[in-house]
C-alpha cells in the first residue's frame, strides 16, 4: 500500500508534476518568500535538495504515513496563497487528486461518491451539474484512470477538459 | 522589554519520524543544517527583511505612556486573574498556590517569568502590542502572533486605536479565509488494539466550511494535536512518550488525509460530533489555535496528549465549558468525547463513518450466501464475471457485487505493506467492468459493530465483592485504572478487545484472618479477531502481573506472571453472537512456592465468549500448561465468568476460577468512574 502511494506521489511530484508545476509557479510569479503561500512556496522551490515539501511527503509516505508533519503546521502557512488564488485552487485540486487517486478511481467507476464530489467542487463544478459530471467520469473511466496512472495532474487536466465540454460547468481554468 | 532579534528563518530542526496515532503524528524530515542553507535561503531573505525594518527589530510606537495606562487599568480590573487569561496561557493552579502554564515553549511567553506569573505575562503582552517586532515561532508582530490575547484584551480594555494602532495581520486573515469556518466537529477515531499507540482512540477537530455538504466535508481542514517522534526513537519511544520527551504541535491537515489514514489504512471507525458553537465562539477557537501554532508542548502520552490539548481550544471558545479540570493523571480520548457529549445541547448531531473492513463485513452480511461466494470468486479471479451465475443477476446486483469485490481488494491492498500488483490489476479489471454498468451505486448504510463511545462505560473501574476460596471466605476490593475487559459492558468499545492496565485487588480472608494484595495487573491485553473467508488476522494476548496461588503446601502465595499467546477466533450467531477462541501460549511464573522459585513453560487455552442477552454475557475457558523449566509441573485451569449490566456504569459479575488445587468464586458489583 505505502509502495503504491509512494509511486503515485513520485509520479506526481517528480516524473510529471514537479518540473511542470515549477514552471507554472515561475510563470505565475510565485517567488514570494514571505508568508501567505507556504505550501506552494516549499513545494515548487526548484532546489534539488530533499527539503521540498513534495519530497517530505514522499519520505513520510515511505515511512508508514501519508501526512507530512511540517507541511500542515498552523503557522507554517500551508494554506492560502496571497499571490494568486487561482494558482492555489489549481494546486488544491492537484494535491487532492494525487493523495486520493485510489478513492477517486473507484468512485469514478461507481458513478459517484464523496471524493468525486469533492474533486468536482475543487474543480468548480456546481452542485447541480455534479450528477452529470459523475456519469461522465463513469463513461470515460478508462481514459481518466489511464491519464491518472501517468500522473494525477494529467488526470485533473483531462477531467477539466472533459468537464469543459459539458457546458455550462465551470472549471478551474475558467475561474 | 527583552529584545527578540533571533529570527529563525528555518523552522526548528525536525528529525525524520514515525507516525504514532494519538501520541504522534508524522513529521517532516530534518531541515538542512543552517550553514547549508544560509547562502541560498537566508541571505536573500535577510536582505528582503532588511527593507522592512519593522520585521527585523523592535520599533517602539509612539505614546509609550499609553502602555503604562493600560497596564494600570488591567491591574485594577485584575484581568490577570480572569479565567479567560488563564485559558489563553494554559495556566493551571499549583498544589501550594500560584500558577504554572502547561505550555513549554519559551517563545510562547512574552515575559521571562510568563510560565508561572500570569500578571507579568499580561503586562509584557500589553507592552509588546506596542511593538511590531516579530515574536513567537511564527515570527509576527505580537498583535498577530497572539491574536486571541490581543482581541480579548482589546475588548476588555477598550484599546484606543489612535494611541495603540492595530496591526494588519494578513497571514492570519488569509489563514482564516482559507479555513472558511462555519462550525466545529469533534472527530473520534476509534481504538485500534493491534497498535499499542492507538489502543485508546484518537480525537481531533474538524473546521467545517461554509457551504460544505455531506459529500464535501472531507475537504475541510482539521486541527490535530500530535507529537513529533523521530524515526529512530527505537526503544526509547515508550519511555519518552510517557515522560514528555517528545514535542507536541497543533497542525491543520485536510480531513481527507485523516480519513485515508484512519478509515482506509488502519481500518478504524470514525465518529463525527458536530458541536454547537456560535460564530464568535468558532472564531475564538481558531484565534487560539493560531496562537498555539506558535509553540510546542511537551507531549505526555498519558495525560497531556492529543485529546487533552484540544480541550483548551474548546474551553477558550466557550469559557463556560470546564473540560481540562476533569483530568488528573490521564486523558483517554473516549472520556473527552463522553465529557463533551454530556454537555447539554452541545452536540448537534453524530455521524458514523465506518472503516473499510466494516463496510465489507456489512455488505457481505446483506447478501445471500451464493452471492457472497460469487463476490469472493470475482475478487480472487475477475473472469468469474463471465459466469452464468453473475450474468443472471440484475444490473444493480452486479454493481453491488463488483463494488464489494473492489472494496475487499482495496482493503487487502491498503492493509498490507507489500506491494501486491496482482490485487491492483484485479481491482482495475473489476472497476473497468463496474464503469460499464452505467448506474450510480446507491448509499449503503452501515450499522456500526461498536456503538458510539459516549454510550460506553467510563474508563476506570472499582468493584466490591465477596466469595469463597477453598475452605475460606473473603471480601474483596478492586480498582482498575483502565480500560475494558472482555466481560465488561460492550457498548462504545471495540468488540472482542481487552486492555486492562494498572489494576489492584485486595482481599481479606476471614478464616485465615489475613489481608493481602490478591492480584495486580500491570497489563493484560487480549485481541480476538474472528476469522472468516475474508478476514484472517490472528488473535493474540499478553499478560504481565501478579496473582495468588495455592501450591506446594503454601496456601496463599504471591506469584508473578508473564505470558503471551497467539491464536485464532471464530464467530457464530447461534444465540446472539458467540466468539470461540484458541491460543498457543508461553508463560513464566516467579514465586517462593516453586522449587528454584520459578517455572516456565507453555500450553494452550480454548474458550468461548457469548452474548446471552443485551445485558448478560458469559465467558468460559479451559487451559492446560506444562512447565518443563524450573519447578517442573503442570497446571489445569478453568474459568467461567458472567456479567449482567445494571446501567451504563454499573455491572454485576460472578466468576469462578479453578487451577489444580485451587477453587475461587467471587461475586462483585462493579462501578465505572
Amino acid at each position: 500500500m505505502y509502495q503504491k502511494v509512494w509511486v503515485t506521489l513520485i509520479a506526481f511530484f517528480v516524473t510529471a508534476g514537479l518540473p511542470e508545476l515549477v514552471n507554472t509557479a515561475q510563470a505565475k510569479g510565485i517567488s514570494d518568500l514571505g508568508p501567505g503561500c507556504g505550501l506552494g512556496k516549499d513545494l515548487w522551490r526548484d532546489s534539488p535538495n530533499t527539503d521540498k515539501w513534495g519530497v517530505q511527503i514522499l519520505i513520510s509516505t515511505t515511512n508508514n504515513t501519508i501526512v507530512p508533519f511540517q507541511a500542515f503546521g498552523i503557522t507554517s502557512q500551508t494554506m492560502g496563497c496571497k499571490n494568486s488564488g487561482k494558482f492555489w485552487a489549481e494546486h488544491k485540486a492537484n494535491m487532492f487528486a494525487s493523495l486520493n487517486f485510489d478513492n477517486l478511481s473507484q468512485e469514478m467507476a461507481q458513478g459517484g461518491g464523496e471524493h468525486l464530489a469533492s474533486m468536482a467542487t475543487l474543480m468548480g463544478v456546481s452542485e447541480d451539474k455534479q450528477p452529470e459530471f459523475f456519469s461522465m467520469t463513469q463513461e470515460r473511466y478508462l481514459s481518466f484512470v489511464n491519464a491518472g496512472e501517468a500522473s494525477p495532474v494529467a488526470m485533473v487536466k483531462a477531467l477539466n477538459e472533459a468537464a469543459a465540454s459539458y457546458p455550462p460547468s465551470t472549471t478551474v481554468a475558467s475561474k | 522589554m527583552r529584545p527578540r532579534h533571533r529570527i529563525r528563518h528555518q523552522p526548528p530542526s525536525r528529525p525524520n519520524n514515525n507516525t504514532v496515532r494519538c501520541r504522534v503524528a508524522p513529521a517532516a524530515k530534518r531541515a538542512p543544517r543552517l550553514s547549508s542553507v544560509v547562502a541560498r535561503r537566508v541571505l536573500p531573505l535577510a536582505l528582503l527583511l532588511a527593507l522592512f525594518p519593522w520585521a527585523a527589530g523592535a520599533t517602539e510606537r509612539s505614546d509609550p505612556s499609553y502602555a503604562d495606562e493600560l497596564i494600570a487599568q488591567a491591574g485594577s480590573a485584575k484581568l490577570f486573574e480572569e479565567r479567560e487569561w488563564h485559558l489563553l496561557l494554559h495556566y493551571k493552579p499549583m498544589l501550594f498556590g500560584g500558577f504554572t502554564s502547561e505550555q513549554d515553549d519559551p517563545g510562547f511567553f512574552l515575559s521571562s517569568a510568563g510560565k508561572t506569573d500570569p500578571r507579568a505575562e499580561l503586562e509584557a503582552t500589553l507592552r509588546q502590542f506596542f511593538s511590531a517586532e516579530a515574536v513567537g515561532r511564527s515570527k509576527q508582530p505580537a498583535q498577530c502572533a497572539f491574536i486571541a490575547r490581543y482581541r480579548w484584551l482589546k475588548e476588555k480594555l477598550a484599546f484606543n486605536a489612535a494611541r495603540l494602532p492595530p496591526e494588519t495581520c494578513a497571514r492570519f486573515d488569509e489563514w482564516l479565509a482559507e479555513l472558511n469556518s462555519q462550525s466545529i466537529t469533534l472527530i473520534f477515531a476509534s481504538a485500534f488494539v493491534n497498535n499499542p499507540a492507538s489502543s485508546f482512540g484518537h480525537t481531533f477537530l474538524r473546521v467545517d466550511q461554509k457551504g460544505q455538504t455531506d459529500q464535501t466535508r472531507i475537504l475541510a481542514y482539521t486541527i490535530n494535536y500530535a507529537a513529533e517522534v523521530p524515526r529512530d526513537a527505537g526503544w526509547m519511544y515508550p519511555i519518552k512518550g510517557l515522560f514528555g520527551g517528545f514535542k507536541g504541535y497543533y497542525m491543520t491537515p485536510p480531513y481527507y488525509l485523516k480519513v485515508r489514514e484512519y478509515r482506509d489504512i488502519e481500518n478504524r471507525d470514525i465518529w463525527e460530533y458536530r458541536l454547537n458553537f456560535s460564530e464568535r465562539q468558532v472564531t475564538r477557537l481558531l484565534e487560539h489555535a493560531w496562537e498555539m501554532g506558535n509553540a510546542y508542548f511537551d507531549y505526555f502520552f498519558l495525560k497531556e496528549n492529543c485529546s487533552y490539548q484540544l480541550l483548551w481550544l474548546l474551553e477558550y471558545a466557550d469559557p463556560s465549558l470546564h473540560l481540562t479540570d476533569s483530568f488528573y493523571l490521564w486523558t483517554v480520548p473516549a472520556d473527552t468525547v463522553r465529557l463533551i457529549a454530556a454537555d447539554p445541547g452541545r452536540v448537534a448531531n453524530v455521524t458514523y463513518r465506518p472503516s473499510r473492513s466494516n463496510v465489507v463485513r456489512r455488505k457481505r452480511e446483506s447478501l445471500p450466501p451464493d452471492q457472497r461466494a460469487l463476490a469472493q470468486r470475482v475478487a480472487s479471479d475477475p473472469s468469474a464475471m463471465t459466469d452464468a451465475a453473475f450474468a443472471r443477476l440484475s444490473t444493480a446486483q452486479q454493481a453491488f457485487l463488483l463494488d464489494l469485490a473492489s472494496d475487499y481488494l482495496r482493503y487487502r491492498m491498503d492493509t498490507t505493506d507489500k506491494a501486491l500488483p496482482e490485487l491492483k490489476d484485479r481491482n482495475q479489471e473489476i472497476l473497468a467492468a463496474r464503469s460499464r454498468l452505467r448506474i450510480p451505486s446507491p448509499d449503503f448504510p452501515v450499522t456500526p459493530f461498536a456503538t458510539q463511545p459516549e454510550l460506553g462505560h467510563k474508563t476506570s473501574r472499582a468493584s466490591v465483592g465477596g466469595g469463597w476460596r477453598n475452605n475460606d471466605t473473603f471480601e474483596e476490593l478492586s480498582v482498575r485504572a483502565g480500560y475494558h475487559d472482555l466481560l465488561d459492558p460492550e457498548p462504545g468499545y471495540t468488540p472482542d478487545a481487552q486492555i486492562e492496565l494498572a489494576s489492584v485487588t485486595a482481599r481479606y480472608y476471614n478464616r485465615a484472618e489475613q489481608a493481602r494484595i490478591e492480584r495486580v495487573t500491570l497489563a493484560n491485553i487480549v485481541s480476538l479477531s474472528p476469522i472468516d473467508s475474508v478476514f484472517h488476522s490472528p488473535s493474540w494476548k499478553f499478560d504481565l502481573g501478579m496473582n495468588t496461588i495455592k501450591y506446594n503446601g503454601c496456601q496463599l502465595c504471591s506469584n508473578g506472571v508473564l505470558g503471551g499467546g497467539i491464536g485464532g477466533a471464530l464467530e457464530s450467531k447461534w444465540l446472539r453472537r458467540e466468539v470461540f477462541f484458541a491460543f498457543a501460549e508461553v508463560e513464566a511464573n516467579y514465586s517462593a512456592a516453586y522449587d528454584d522459585r520459578y517455572r516456565a513453560g507453555g500450553g494452550g487455552t480454548a474458550g468461548l465468549l457469548a452474548d446471552l442477552t443485551d445485558r448478560w454475557k458469559i465467558m468460559a475457558s479451559g487451559s492446560y500448561f506444562k512447565f518443563p523449566l524450573g519447578d517442573k509441573s503442570d497446571d489445569v485451569r478453568w474459568f467461567v465468568g458472567q456479567r449482567v449490566t445494571l446501567s451504563q456504569n454499573v455491572a454485576l459479575r460472578l466468576e469462578y476460577r479453578h487451577r489444580d488445587y485451587d477453587n475461587d468464586v467471587v461475586l462483585s458489583v462493579q462501578g465505572f468512574f
